[in-house]
């Protein structure tokens, strides 16, 4: 079974990257990323029915916080069943998705404001090394540099400076990081497609 | 008053901001009914969504409407699924790997892909064409300025690049270090992983303050609303 698994873990990989580089591959390719796509929607399926048995279960343990527990679960299958009967574009979703999801999203990054001002305030107290200052100073001056001022731009911050940092400087580093992240994923959907990672539980 | 749905989403919106502004005095269980609420709301809606956008039109359908040949490929992933589902139960949970598999080799691929086109060939040609020199007269910049700024950029890019270079020998007193010309790297690409994540916090900053001042514009407007009634 474990050799079955890893059979078909390789000959999709190898399928699916064959179709970006050999045309006569695209249409394997586009089935299988279709397949792959029908089963994602599934897996998010088993994913919810996780969360609510994890938190029914601690419901019925009467676990410390089970009171929040029962209002997701009743938020949950509310909206679950309302968005199954009525469809997402349905009014009634639509005052969910805009008076509950949006405006939570935009409060609680809205705290980050607080939150982020705080943990800088932090670093500079806890660890005022040579990185920290790099780093906040940075900040500090994208953030003069681009803010809106009834005199328009500050001299040479906003007209000079930011423009290079930004755009030079933080640049060459951004582009460092990326660079490592895709070298990163490569090896990671390698060590997938050669049968050496078996995530699937192989090995 | 009439309950217009516009009524009752602002009615909801301003509880839920007020709820999760609550946070600002520290962690309550206002905050925490907000966010339990959140989280159940929105995984319900995910449901709803994956249901009726991805399983009914590319499943459902395919299964109960199309041709022979649809059913038949249909009829695979519907398989699949199936074996998914067993992962809610812990006894026949090893049926399910193997969709995880088909799912993982697909990813791996996508990813592998992805990484490729998408990031390392765009980031290295991007690199390379701050030496256009032609490109850059075209747009009245000097040759000296974008070879300058292009040398800037290539050494952040290579000195970031080093400093996760993590390889190391072992010397005679058993302590691990870099070799010396590889560490001075590391160090100077310190300094440009440093300015960037500055750059990047203060966009992160910057996108935050964005969504407080549309908080607190909404609220300013529904408190407008109810004084105008």
């Amino acid at each position: 079974m474990r050799v079955i698994n890893a059979i078909i873990a390789i000959a999709t990989g190898v399928l699916i990257l064959g179709g970006y580089f050999f045309p006569q591959l695209a249409g394997v390719q586009t089935l299988l990323l279709n397949w792959a796509i029908i089963l994602a929607g599934v897996a998010t399926l088993v994913g919810i029915f996780n969360l609510i048995s994890v938190h029914t279960d601690k419901i019925r343990r009467g676990e410390k916080g089970s009171t929040y527990s029962a209002l997701l679960v009743i938020g949950l299958a509310a909206t679950l069943i309302f968005g199954m009967l009525l469809r997402p574009q349905h009014d009634a979703m639509q005052i969910v998705l805009n008076g509950i999801i949006v405006p939570t999203e935009a409060a609680l990054m809205g705290v980050l404001t607080v939150s982020l001002l705080y943990a800088a305030i932090r670093l500079l107290r806890r660890r005022a090394d040579m990185m920290s200052i790099i780093f906040l100073v940075t900040a500090a001056i994208l953030f003069l540099g681009s803010a809106t001022l009834p005199f328009g731009d500050i001299p040479l911050i906003g007209t000079l400076i930011r423009p290079w940092v930004s755009q030079i400087l933080a640049l060459g580093g951004a582009r460092g990081i990326l660079i490592g992240v895709a070298l990163g994923t490569m090896t990671t959907g390698l060590r997938v497609l050669f049968g050496m990672d078996r995530p699937y539980g192989g090995q | 008053m009439i309950f217009s749905p516009d009524l009752i989403t602002g009615v909801i919106s301003f509880l839920f901001t007020i709820l999760i502004f609550s946070y600002l005095i520290g962690d309550n269980p206002l905050f925490r009914i907000a966010v339990y609420i959140f989280v159940g709301v929105s995984a319900g809606y995910v449901a709803a969504i994956a249901f009726w956008q991805v399983i009914v039109p590319r499943l459902v359908y395919p299964l109960a409407f199309g041709s022979i040949y649809e059913k038949a490929f249909a009829a695979i992933p519907l398989l699949g699924g199936v074996f998914i589902f067993m992962k809610i139960s812990p006894r026949l949970a090893g049926m399910a790997r193997l969709t995880m598999a088909f799912l993982v080799g697909a990813g791996a691929a996508v990813i592998l892909a992805g990484a490729v086109i998408g990031t390392l060939i765009p980031q290295v040609e991007a690199t390379i064409n701050f030496f256009d020199l032609n490109a850059a007269a075209a747009r009245n910049i000097s040759v000296v300025e974008a070879a300058g700024n292009g040398s800037i950029i290539l050494a952040g890019t290579v000195f970031s690049l080093i400093y996760f270079h993590f390889g190391a020998r072992p010397k005679a007193d058993g302590s691990m270090h870099r070799f010396g010309l590889i560490e001075l790297a590391a160090w100077v690409g310190r300094i440009f992983i440093g300015i960037t994540l500055g750059a990047i916090f203060a966009g992160v900053y910057a996108a935050a303050l964005t969504a407080l001042i549309e908080r607190i514009a909404s609220l300013i407007n529904f408190f407008n609303l109810f004084g105008n009634f």
